[in-house]
């Protein structure tokens, strides 16, 4: 089924953009880690969906699933994943290639994993365009223009001739997300674009992303381990911890009444309006090694309030309203 | 923004009263070759006559974009460069008079961001701290107690952890022995540049326990970098604000967040994320990269950027001038009364 099919047919079933059902991810080897366990996600088109989660907890690994970068060989994906009614497990050859940068395209904290070191950036944006929709090279130029107009880059027509390592950390974010968004993909993936910049200059490019998602009615999925960068680029967040969304919801609703223990010490250590003096409600000990499926409820032996069940089998998604499920016993 | 008069200690005044460090128009130059531009050697300004007191007991945050000096001031602090011009002085005693090198570096520690390279790999978190006592004179068995000591008061069980290497260390645990190892030459001052920035927000909670924990059990003294807004204004009491190597604005924590006075020190503030999803930021308070100090702009290095920026603020350098609250100064032509900015008040006071 081509890709123009399957998004009329999806939009005729009001399909969500992306959906993943139980999905798992599992890397072989002598040392297995079991990244992602059993997430469940669903996304609008035009909809923002943070991942909030700190070092470890899957966050990568689930970007790279939805766009199938993971190495095949040493990589168990189970559960179901379809973006724009395809699915994405089963893509091999030209829809793979379609898929990656067409359908969906990745931005990242360090933008050399996204721009080539050896050529403008006139000339990989133009490249990208002509080999995914097959114009000429010179069509391919000016829509690389427009594009670096588009995400503000000043004096675009020299910047097209320009080498990344020319520019400024801001502007080659800017370049990657032109890069990402010249094919208009209905899915852009996230991973922290804006950890290693300034707060001065991740607000431009959080406002940027914001404007260009509303006006190319794209879906996003960001990656963040910041709750204020959530805040200001989400409709909703998921909490992940140890390769499970322990709390998903509404920003605001997470913000105004956290129910994981988890989400409550993040929130807690974002020291946002904390008192000067007053002790940090710290969580205590670090993640769990992933080198097992976790038995029980994973954040258990951190967790404050944790009892007995709590370790006797995973804590089930309690749903609490639309779109708002928590994996805690005692939520 | 030139040195800040007033801002030393009361000539005579007692020991006792005066700041524990006091640095006075302290400016380190990079010379670097240029190659773009082919004309031999220019010079980065990372440093450029700064003054500041830092009170026994007292922690002084500094912020400021990347770039702005932080960490070259850090390191003048403690010694790893030579400044060009300036002077340091620890509890009344000036650094090249009547205090070495070594007297400056036993007295101020610091740790740094990245925990690993902090560390030698070859060395057990024991040796690591006892290392340093060992090489002033202290006898191994004493160090080695001493090691063990640091480790549990940082929370590391030395029974579990002294005969670790780094790499067996998660990075909040190497955090915890940077800090150990620091407190080995029972310093007056810790200078902690970025320390907890590396660190998941649960572990860096850990830490910045930790630290205020230790701070008042050994009556220390912190100067604490980040580029944190929010860590900062929890763990500081006064906070310095730097921009291209020079100080904006520096004020107790409560006056500078809730008064700022200084435009980039406002722009700083209004960059920070919401928290509030029904007030999301609108629009970002400056545009563009931080300039970087290599021929930074006249005047007012901010001029650039600046939404305020008049004619004056070209022309002309601002001193560093008092505010309201005590201990309160910012540099900007808008502040002083007769500067020539359209937005002072017209005369100087009389
Ligand atoms: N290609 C890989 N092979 C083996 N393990 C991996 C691979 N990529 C990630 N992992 C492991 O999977 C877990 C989740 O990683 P990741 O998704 O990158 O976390 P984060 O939430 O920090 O983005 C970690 O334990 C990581 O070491
Ligand atoms: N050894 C050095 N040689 C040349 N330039 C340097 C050196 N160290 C720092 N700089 C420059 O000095 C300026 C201030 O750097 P730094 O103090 O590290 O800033 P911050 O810690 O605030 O980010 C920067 O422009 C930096 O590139
Ligand atoms: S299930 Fe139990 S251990 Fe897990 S978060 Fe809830 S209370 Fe804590
Ligand atoms: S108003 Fe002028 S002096 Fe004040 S910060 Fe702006 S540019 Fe500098
Ligand atoms: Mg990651
Ligand atoms: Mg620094």
């Amino acid at each position: 089924m081509s890709t123009a099919m399957s998004t009329m047919m999806s939009t005729a079933m009001s399909e969500p953009l992306v959906d993943m059902r139980d999905v798992t991810v599992r890397f072989g080897g002598a040392r297995p880690v079991h990244a992602v366990n059993g997430i469940d996600l669903r996304l609008n088109a035009g909809e923002t969906l943070s991942i909030l989660g700190e070092s470890g907890s899957g966050k990568s690994v689930t970007l790279k699933t939805l766009l199938r970068i993971l190495p095949e060989q040493r990589t168990a994906i189970g559960g179901t994943i379809r973006i724009a009614g395809v699915d994405v497990t089963a893509l091999s050859g030209r829809a793979l290639a379609d898929h990656r940068g067409g359908v969906v395209s990745m931005i990242f904290q360090d933008p050399m994993l996204a721009l080539d070191p050896v050529y403008t950036i006139g000339e990989q944006i133009a490249e990208t365009v002509v080999r995914h929709e097959g114009v000429s090279r010179a069509e391919g130029m000016a829509r690389a223009l427009e594009m670096l107009t588009r995400v503000r880059i000043p004096s675009p027509e020299r910047r097209l001739k320009s080498y990344p390592h020319e520019m400024s950390g801001g502007m080659r974010q800017r370049a990657m997300i032109a890069l990402a968004l010249v094919c208009r993909p209905k899915l852009l993936l996230a991973d922290e674009p804006t950890t290693a910049l300034d707060a001065t200059v991740q607000i431009q490019i959080l406002l940027l992303l914001r404007e260009l998602q509303r006006e190319f009615g794209m879906g996003m999925i960001f990656v963040t381990h910041d709750i204020g960068v959530a805040v200001e680029i989400s409709d909703r967040v998921a909490v992940m911890y140890a390769g499970q969304f322990v709390e998903t919801g509404a920003v605001r609703d997470i913000i105004r009444d956290p129910k994981h223990p988890y989400t409550r010490g993040l929130l807690a250590a974002n020291l946002h309006g904390a008192h000067k003096g007053a002790r940090l409600d710290a969580i205590p000990g670090a993640p769990p090694a992933l080198d097992a499926l976790p038995d029980g409820c994973p954040f258990a032996p951190r967790c404050p309030i944790a009892e007995a069940q709590c370790s006797e089998g995973l804590p089930p998604a309690r749903v609490f309203g639309p779109q708002r499920q928590v994996r805690c016993l005692k939520a | 923004m030139s040195a800040a008069q007033g801002m030393s200690a009361a000539p005579g005044g007692s020991l006792a009263a005066g700041p524990l460090l006091s640095v006075h128009g302290l400016t380190k130059h990079f010379p670097i070759r240029s190659g773009l531009l082919g004309r031999g050697s220019v010079v980065v300004r990372a440093v450029d006559g700064i003054s500041f007191d830092v009170t026994e007991g007292e922690t002084l945050g500094i912020v400021g974009e990347s770039g702005c000096g932080k960490s070259t001031t850090a390191r003048l602090l403690v010694d790893l460069i030579t400044p060009d011009s300036g002077e340091i002085r620890l509890a009344n005693r000036r650094l090249g008079a009547d205090m070495t090198v070594r007297d400056l570096r036993r007295d101020v520690q610091m740790v740094f961001q990245d925990s690993y390279a902090s560390l030698n790999p070859r060395l057990t978190m024991e040796d690591a701290i006892a290392f340093g006592p060992m090489i002033n004179g202290m006898a191994e068995r004493q160090a080695t107690n001493l090691a063990h000591d640091l480790l549990s008061r940082v929370g590391l069980e030395p029974r579990r952890f002294a005969g670790r290497y780094p790499h067996e260390l998660s990075g909040g645990q190497r955090q915890r022995v940077n800090i150990a190892r620091a407190l080995a030459f029972s310093p007056k001052v810790v200078i902690l540049d970025e320390a907890v920035s590396a660190l998941d927000k649960s572990v860096e909670a850990q830490v910045l326990n930790l630290l205020s924990d230790l701070k008042s059990e050994l009556g220390l003294t912190y100067i604490f970098i980040s580029h944190d807004l929010n860590v900062v204004r929890y763990m500081s009491d006064r906070v310095m604000v730097m921009y291209l190597g020079e100080v904006a604005e520096i004020g107790p924590v409560d006056s500078l967040y809730s008064n700022p006075a200084h435009p980039y020190t406002r722009a700083l503030l209004a960059a920070m994320p919401s928290m509030d999803p029904d007030r999301r930021t609108e629009e970002a308070p400056l545009s563009g990269d931080p300039p970087n100090p290599i021929n930074p702009p006249s005047g007012c290095r901010f001029h650039t950027r600046c939404a305020h920026a008049a004619p004056v603020c070209s022309s002309a350098i601002p001193n560093l001038s008092r505010l309201r609250a005590e201990r309160h100064l910012a540099g900007c032509h808008m502040l002083v009364p007769g500067s020539g900015h359209p937005e002072a008040a017209a005369e100087a006071r009389p």
